[in-house]
C-alpha cells in the first residue's frame, strides 16, 4: 500500500506558494483528492514528490473555465476587479486550468494549476514518461505552451490545420472541408497544375 | 547489412484501424520506431460540450466499439457523483454484468486475432466461434451485438428476469468449458508458443515507467486492477481475482486475457446469483445536474478508463476529458518493437489490443 498518510501536509511542504486541498471518500472507500496550486511554478516540486511516492500519471485535462457573469455596475462607480482563481490568476474566460490526474494505488489525486492567457507551463516529461502524449495533445488543442517538452510535434491534428482548435469556433463547413468528395476534388484540382486541353 | 526505412500503415492488412509506423530497420531487425497518429481523430471531446448531459450517454458509447460499454459507464458515474445520485443496488450488479460480458467478448476477439496472425486459422475460427456465443448473449439480453446501450445516468436500461438468468447461465457454462480448452491450447501449442514466447517484451521497469494499465501491465507483473484497487458498481461485493504474469511478452498478454475471460465469466455468475431485487434506475427520469466536477474510473477490457467531467450552469458540460487505456500503450509499443523482427510486427502490435478510435477520439 503506497497511499501516503497526510498527503495534504506533504503536498503543502512541496509547494511554497501554498495549496488548497480537499478530499472525499465514497461509500466504497475510494478516495478522490484535489490539490489546487497557488502558483503553477510549484508544479515540478509537487510532481517530484509524487514521483518519489510511486504515483502514476493517468492523464492531463486542459480547459478554459468560463468567466463568471460580470456584475452590473451603477453609473459613476468603477467595476470591481474580475474574480480570480486561488493564487490570483484572473477568471477571464481565457485563462487555462490544467488538471494533472495522478493515481496513488487506487487513490485519485488531481493537481490543479492555473495559467493566465498567453502563459506557459513546465513539462512533466522529465519525471513522468506518460506525460509525453498528453502534453503534445495539450499544445495542439490550446495555445498553451509547454516548456521543456522533448518532442513538441503535433500529435493528432495535421500540421496544415491552424492550432488551438478548442479556442476557436470552427464552422461545420470548414470542419468537413476535406471530407466532402466534391470539395476535396476541387481542392486537389486547384493545387494540381493540369495543362488545359 | 543494409538499413531501410519501411512504412507500416496507415492502412495495412495487419491493422484493423489506421496508424502509421515509420520503422528504421537494419536487415530484418527494427532499430527505431516512430508513430504518427491522428487518422481517426474526430474531435469527440469538442462534440460532447455541444450536447447535453443525457445525449452524451449515447455519444460516448460510440467512441469505440470494443469498450463501448465502459465509456458511458464511466461518464454516467462522473455525472452521478456530481449530482449525488445513488445508483440502486440491482443496477450496480447489472452494470457489472454488462461490463464483464463485454470483457469476455473483447478478450476472446484479441486472442483470436493472435491465432490468425500466427497463421493458425483453424484456432482463429474456433475462438471466434466461442466469442460468437457471447455476441449472441449480447443480442439476446441487450438487443445489440456491440453498442449494448446498458447504461443510463442513475442506473441501467435493461433488466434480467429468471428466464434470462437461466439462459445466461446456460451460455456461460458452454463458453467456460470452451475457454478452459482454449487456455490449454494457448499454453501448450507449439505454433503459438514459438511465435509468442519472449517476443515483444515489455520489462516490468519500463511498464511502470510508461504508466501502462490493464492486461499489458498485469502481463508485466504489475498487480493493478481498478475493480480491486478502486472498486465501483458491485465490485466491492464481488470476489475479483487479479491475474499477473512476470515476463511481459506477447504470450503473457494473451494468457492474461484468457484467464481474465474466465474470471469475468465467474463474476457474471456471482452477479446473477446475488442479484438484489429493486429498481434498475434512479426514480427521477431527468435529474437536474448541478455545477461541479468529478472523476470516475472503471476497468475497461484494456485497463483503466478515466473520465473527468466539469459541469457549469448549462445543461451542456463545460469540459469532458477521458483517457483510454490504449493511450499509453503506443509508447510502450515502441519498447516492445525495439530489436524485434519485421515478421513479428503485426503480432506485437496486436498484443497491446490496440484501440485507435479510443486513443484519438
Amino acid at each position: 500500500m503506497r497511499q501516503p498518510n497526510e498527503i495534504d501536509a506533504c503536498l503543502a511542504a512541496s509547494a511554497p506558494s501554498g495549496i488548497l486541498y480537499r478530499q472525499d471518500t465514497d461509500d466504497k472507500g475510494v478516495t478522490t483528492a484535489w490539490c489546487t496550486l497557488a502558483s503553477h511554478g510549484d508544479l515540478l516540486p509537487v510532481a517530484s514528490w509524487l514521483k518519489t511516492v510511486g504515483a502514476r500519471l493517468s492523464t492531463i485535462t486542459v480547459f478554459q473555465p468560463k468567466a463568471p457573469p460580470a456584475p452590473k455596475v451603477a453609473e459613476g462607480e468603477t467595476a470591481p476587479p474580475p474574480p480570480t482563481f486561488f493564487g490570483g490568476v484572473p477568471m477571464s474566460g481565457h485563462a487555462y486550468e490544467v488538471d494533472y490526474h495522478f493515481d496513488l494505488d487506487g487513490l485519485t489525486l488531481t493537481v490543479v494549476a492555473h495559467v493566465p492567457e498567453g502563459g506557459a507551463i513546465a513539462s512533466l516529461t522529465g519525471l513522468f514518461r506518460a506525460a509525453d502524449w498528453p502534453e503534445r495533445e495539450m499544445m495542439e488543442i490550446y495555445a498553451l505552451q509547454v516548456h521543456g517538452h522533448p518532442d513538441p510535434r503535433r500529435l493528432f491534428i495535421d500540421e496544415g490545420i491552424e492550432g488551438a482548435v478548442l479556442e476557436r469556433l470552427i464552422p461545420m463547413s470548414t470542419l468537413t472541408n476535406s471530407a466532402t468528395t466534391k470539395g476535396l476534388w476541387e481542392k486537389i484540382l486547384a493545387q494540381t497544375e493540369t495543362p488545359s486541353s | 547489412m543494409s538499413n531501410f526505412t519501411i512504412p507500416v500503415g496507415p492502412l495495412h492488412v495487419a491493422l484493423e484501424e489506421p496508424m502509421y509506423f515509420r520503422l528504421d530497420v537494419q536487415g530484418e531487425t527494427i532499430a527505431h520506431v516512430d508513430i504518427h497518429a491522428g487518422h481517426v481523430h474526430r474531435g469527440i471531446e469538442y462534440l460532447v460540450t455541444k450536447r447535453n448531459v443525457f445525449q452524451n450517454v449515447v455519444l460516448t458509447e460510440r467512441v469505440c466499439s470494443l469498450c463501448s460499454n465502459s465509456h458511458p459507464q464511466a461518464y454516467a458515474m462522473a455525472i452521478e457523483r456530481i449530482a449525488g445520485i445513488v445508483v440502486p443496488p440491482r443496477a450496480q450488479y447489472l452494470r457489472a454484468v454488462a461490463d464483464e460480458v463485454k470483457r469476455v467478448a473483447s478478450h476472446l476477439f484479441n486472442v483470436a486475432i493472435l491465432a490468425h496472425l500466427v497463421g493458425f486459422d483453424a484456432l482463429f475460427m474456433h475462438v471466434m466461434e466461442v466469442r460468437e456465443r457471447m455476441q449472441d448473449v449480447k443480442e439476446s439480453v441487450f438487443g445489440n451485438r456491440m453498442d449494448i446501450g446498458a447504461n443510463a445516468i442513475g442506473g441501467v436500461r435493461y433488466d434480467i428476469d429468471a428466464q434470462g438468468i437461466g439462459y445466461l447461465n446456460q451460455q456461460l457454462d458452454a463458453i467456460d468449458a470452451e475457454v478452459v480448452e482454449i487456455i490449454d491450447l494457448y499454453r501448450t501449442n507449439g505454433s503459438i508458443l514459438g511465435r509468442t514466447r519472449g517476443i515483444g517484451v515489455l520489462p516490468h521497469a519500463d511498464a511502470v515507467d510508461c504508466g501502462v494499465v490493464g492486461p499489458v501491465a498485469r502481463a508485466a507483473g504489475i498487480d493493478y486492477d481498478l475493480r480491486v484497487k478502486a472498486p465501483y458498481t458491485a465490485y466491492d461485493r464481488l470476489d475479483v481475482t487479479v491475474h499477473t504474469l512476470p515476463d511481459g511478452d506477447v504470450w503473457s498478454r494473451a494468457m492474461i486475457r484468457l484467464y481474465e475471460a474466465r474470471t469475468a465469466i465467474g463474476l457474471i455468475r456471482q452477479c446473477l446469483r446475488d442479484l438484489p431485487d429493486g429498481p434498475t434506475i434512479d426514480s427521477r427520469e431527468r435529474p437536474s445536474i448541478p455545477a461541479g466536477e468529478a472523476i470516475a474510473r472503471c476497468e475497461a477490457p484494456r485497463g483503466e478508463l478515466i473520465y473527468y467531467v466539469r459541469m457549469g450552469d448549462s445543461p451542456k458540460p463545460e469540459r469532458v476529458k477521458w483517457r483510454v487505456p490504449s493511450f499509453m500503450n503506443w509508447d510502450a509499443l515502441r519498447i516492445m518493437l525495439k530489436e524485434a523482427k519485421i515478421a513479428d510486427i503485426a503480432i506485437i502490435v496486436n498484443s497491446i489490443d490496440p484501440c485507435i478510435s479510443c486513443t484519438e477520439r
